[in-house]
């Protein structure tokens, strides 16, 4: 059988669970959204369900679920300010704005829209690139992975425009909560004020939903509701238009969707690193290629695309080292690779000689999960962002129940939750005086892979800090970040001397 | 897969047998007929998902049908394993209704190497379930493709050697086989078996070590070359040699153990439920039908090893022992 | 954001919290690794280092901006009377009491005291009926998702015990 009858039989077999895809959609929408819950997290929950099915849809609902959890954190994140997962923190640095200038209906559709085509584009792409793709985690070794780390971070620099000394000092203040916790070689313990809870690090969801949504709330209640009203003092309201308005924002710049859903892709396929990361580095790359980047950070469509373009390419990149080398890329499809082991299939070079069907099916079912799903979520976005029009009397307290609940839910410690408070007065005293609350968030997500990677790579060269630039790729990295950051300065003056308005 | 699992049965049950003692000699005592009177609590210091669970469930299956009530399991991951002993089960009550299913390897060595907040005989283990030995292995694509590679390679220049984490028998397992053999090695921490595995595989260390009970989940990715105890696997282990084999040494076994623990108090305040504890985990570990659930399972049934307070105890302190000797090399000061 | 600006005068006071709290928190930080091994210290002395230091320049910005009068020790950007009438101390309140009550009580009990009264205190006591009735269904609706139907652990009070027995 050649390629390409195995894929029409995968395709139709796929396709004939609808039937489990659809209800999947939805359950992924949900547990994507909440705070906490995740895709690992809820098939680990339902693990004895999933061992029931049979394999072909066990996998079918694994993969739609994963997809849809994605997707779903984008929702709460773009209209309430609230990233429920790490991989979705980038998400309302333009997508909130845009919901608070009443585009929360649009800014859905363009994270739909993105998010789906982005998906699609790289599950093409992994299955026709998939031995070579499967050789990057060969390349991307410590060293590497520390100037990708410092593309992420590099976008403290950018945030902090404005005032830099302030951005600065939220960013390193963010890098140091972000050490707090055992160093990765010898675990000693460090700055923990003695919470065993801390030693493995801040735990992120708690920051994550404290630094944005709870210090949100606290702030949004000076308003009757999240979307700002318009000049002659009406709440703009949401109609169809603007669903197809986002929808068409965002295929007019199907070529943003490409290049950062590949930055996710080849991010995903790296062991180790994830959404988090993708979606940091692709908004940077964004912002540096840009010719607006003033308008990043103030509801600009492409501030959005990217992260979610960027991280559902991290959800079909992840899949790539689990079917190549039988390693999986992140902690979703290493559940998957539970699951899968369960039912005798063996992950590794061979599986594509040995059961051919369960490679390709995983790429098809995720190429038709993205497609199911464009045309159910789509509509829905219209009923979704009515959630901005809901009053701030309401919406504060339940938005700060459902946070803090959500960051008890993914290691359930009641630590957790009182963390999440904490972190909220800290976001909400950086808000009123003028600190970004992005930048600590950076700082608290980046900071500790970066130390990961800066110390590994260290211990591997028994301490001697040339090892940052002993390789080839390390160092056409080295010089592609050093571009990166001044090429837009230097665009930047070159405009402002041929007396172009910046705007 | 095409592994097939073949244990040899009596092996198995003379194993079991042979480490029996005071349980068995224990007379029953009626004054406990009232235990248990409601569902165990079993706090699992890990995440839920991994080995531990997976090995909780299995086993339990068989124990709870002998001991007439339902295991409720708690995950609380964290400072490895610490947060559900120290926080968590130190919370619990002492009552025996409340047990903790911990691995009394890399957990008890990182005791010896950061001393807890509380006495390490605050608990007691009393129900080894499996012994899984550490092993040395490299990427399938890897240069060093043999022992001699490894040991020829380590003399001219110090390796680079991925370890889950520090504090971790396989991690004693290399330190000593660069003692034996004057190979170098450097130990690179890469948090977890998953990263690893990884390491190995994509290069970013020369080779790995690990608890072999993993590196058979890893498949044909990995090659095992060496293994810190007895293979009793064979081929899932690539027919790897013992480490004792391989260079004559008189070393222990490195081994991850999971066991079940209680706290002191409740033995010395309950002694009568205690013994029934014991009874039927010992029960269970005779019924042919855990063999069946671990297989169910896709455990590594070969592992399973029943141990008793004894077995514990000394496992416990041929631990803190090898802790306390190799502290200064896992702990860098 | 609220922002006075009948007062040419800047009030830096609240611009200071945070970078005093980044400098003790640092200071705390060394302290706990003092006598570490290097690979606990290299990156946290050099992101530290950097802090404190951008710490001390801020400081200096400040010191300037008072002795210039440009500014004074004003916390107006960070408490201001709106927050009382606002009911944002009151928020806060309420949230405080959610974490700490919420072990005694449980979840669903807690979570609707915590959603009625914070909303009470932000509609100042509006239709106090349609607020109880909102917050009794988010508060079963969190019972029935986190509790029934995902068992997460969160504390079980009265409520969750009653309604393991009806349900068995």
């Amino acid at each position: 059988m050649d390629a390409s009858t195995i894929l029409l039989e995968v395709f139709l077999s796929t396709i004939s669970y609808w039937y489990v895809i659809i209800p999947t959609i939805f359950l992924g929408l949900i547990v994507g959204g909440v705070p906490g819950f995740s895709a690992a997290n809820t098939i680990i929950i339902l693990m004895p369900l999933t061992l029931a099915m049979d394999l072909e849809m066990g996998l079918v609902f694994m993969v739609t679920l994963y997809c849809a959890a994605r997707m779903g954190a984008g929702i709460p994140a773009i209209l309430v300010n609230i990233p429920g997962t790490a991989g979705a923190a980038a998400t309302p640095l333009d997508g909130y704005p845009m919901s608070k200038q009443g585009k929360g209906q649009q800014a859905l559709a363009i994270s739909f829209v993105s998010s789906s085509l982005g998906g699609l584009l790289t599950t093409i792409v992994a299955l026709l690139t998939m031995p070579i793709l499967a050789r990057v985690g060969f390349y991307m070794h410590s060293v590497e992975m520390i100037v990708v780390m410092l593309f992420g971070i590099s976008l403290i620099a950018s945030i902090a425009a404005q005032d830099m000394l302030k951005g600065l000092i939220a960013g390193f203040l963010g890098l140091m909560i972000g050490s707090i916790g055992t160093d990765v070689v010898y675990a000693t313990p460090r700055g923990t004020f003695g919470f065993l809870e801390l030693y493995d690090g801040v735990p992120l969801i708690p920051a994550l939903v404290g630094l944005f949504a709870v210090s949100e709330a606290f702030i949004i209640i000076e308003k009757k509701v999240i979307v700002n009203k318009s000049e002659d003092g009406t709440t703009p309201t949401a109609n169809w238009h603007d669903t197809f308005e986002g929808v068409r924002i965002s295929l007019k710049r199907w070529w943003h969707i490409m290049w950062t859903s590949l930055i996710g892709l080849v991010i995903g396929v790296i062991p180790g690193a994830g959404a988090s990361i993708a979606s940091f580095v692709a908004y940077q790359q964004s912002r540096s290629f840009s010719k607006t980047p003033e308008k990043y950070g103030t509801g600009h469509p492409e501030g959005l695309i990217a992260p979610e373009a960027a991280n559902n390419g991290v959800t079909s990149g992840t899949l790539v080292p689990l079917l190549v080398l039988g390693i999986p890329g992140g902690a979703t499809a290493a559940i998957m690779l539970v699951v899968m082991q369960f039912h005798g299939v063996s992950f590794g070079p061979s599986l594509f000689e040995s059961q051919p069907e369960i490679g390709y099916g995983m790429f098809m079912a995720m190429a038709v999960a993205y497609l199911l799903m464009v045309l159910t979520i789509l509509p829905l976005s219209r009923y979704m962002s009515h959630v901005t029009t809901i009053p701030t009397i309401y919406l504060a307290p339940m938005i700060i129940s459902f946070t803090l609940v959500g960051g008890f839910v993914p290691r359930e410690y009641m630590f957790d939750m009182y963390l999440a408070l904490g972190f909220g007065v800290l976001g909400y005293i950086a808000r009123r005086t003028g600190y970004h609350v992005a930048a600590i968030l950076i700082g608290v997500i980046l900071g500790p892979l970066l130390e990961t990677y800066f110390l590994r790579a260290l211990k591997k060269s028994d301490g001697d800090i040339t090892v940052l630039f002993s390789s080839t790729l390390g160092n056409i990295l080295w010089v592609a970040l050093a571009a990166s950051l001044i090429l837009p300065i230097v665009m930047d003056m070159r405009r402002k001397k041929q007396g172009v308005p910046a705007e | 897969m095409t592994r097939n699992i073949k244990l040899n049965r009596r092996t198995f049950l003379s194993t079991s047998v042979a480490a029996t003692g005071m349980a068995l000699a224990a007379p029953h005592v009626a004054r406990a007929a009232g235990y248990p009177e409601g569902n165990i609590n079993v706090f699992i210091p890990t995440r839920e998902g991994g080995g531990a669970d997976r090995n909780f469930r299995a086993f339990s299956s068989i124990w709870k049908t002998k001991l007439g009530t339902d295991f409720e399991p708690g995950f609380y991951p964290g400072a490895s394993g610490r947060v559900g002993y120290e926080i968590y089960m130190g919370k619990a009550e002492p009552d025996a209704y409340n047990l903790i299913f911990g691995n009394m390897g890399p957990e008890v060595l990182n005791w010896a190497v950061q001393a807890p907040s509380f006495d390490v005989n605050d608990y007691l283990y009393f129900g080894r379930v499996d012994t899984d030995p550490g092993a040395l292995f490299v990427g399938a694509e890897s240069k060093l493709q043999t022992l001699d590679d490894i040991i020829s390679e380590g003399k001219k220049r110090k390796l680079n050697v991925g370890t889950s984490r520090m504090a971790h028998p396989a991690s004693i397992g290399l330190l000593a086989l660069g003692e034996v053999t004057g190979a170098q090695f450097n130990l690179i921490p890469l948090s977890g078996g998953k990263n690893t595995v990884a390491g190995a595989v994509t290069g970013e260390v020369d080779f790995s070590v690990l608890t072999s009970g993993s590196l058979i989940a890893a498949g044909d990715s990995v090659k095992t070359l060496l293994v810190f105890g007895e293979n009793r696997v064979g081929e899932r282990l690539d027919n790897a040699p013992s480490m004792n084999d391989a260079f004559g040494t008189d070393l222990p076994e490195m081994l991850s153990s999971r066991a079940f623990g209680i706290h002191k108090k409740a033995v010395d305040d309950h002694p009568d439920r205690f013994e029934i504890l014991q009874r039927t985990f010992k029960e269970a570990f005779e019924d042919p039908g855990l063999l069946d659930a671990y297989v169910a399972s896709k455990g590594t049934p070969e592992y399973l090893n029943y141990g008793g307070i004894e077995e514990c105890a000394a496992f416990k302190e041929a631990m803190l022992e090898l802790g306390a000797k190799y502290k200064p090399l896992l702990t860098g000061a | 954001m609220a922002k006075d600006d009948r007062q040419s005068v800047r009030q830096i006071g609240g611009e200071l919290v945070i970078p005093v709290l980044g400098v003790l928190f640092t200071i705390y930080f060394f302290s706990t690794i003092w006598n570490s091994p290097w690979t606990a210290q290299v990156s946290t002395f050099l992101v530290g280092s950097i802090l404190l230091f951008t710490c001390g320049l801020f400081f200096l910005r400040c010191f300037m901006l008072l002795r210039s009068g440009e500014a004074n020790l004003g916390f107006g950007t960070l408490f201001t009377r709106e927050d009382l009438s606002t009911g944002r101390y009151g928020l806060l309140a309420t949230t405080v009491g959610y974490c700490v009550l919420i072990e005694t009580f449980g979840f669903t009990l807690t979570t609707f005291a915590f959603l009625f009264l914070s909303m009470v205190i932000l509609s100042k006591a509006r239709r106090i009926v349609f607020t109880a009735m909102i917050s009794a269904i988010m508060a079963l609706g969190g019972w029935a998702v986190f509790i029934w139907a995902f068992d997460t652990r969160f504390p079980r009070g009265i409520f969750e015990n009653f309604m393991e027995t009806v349900l068995g």
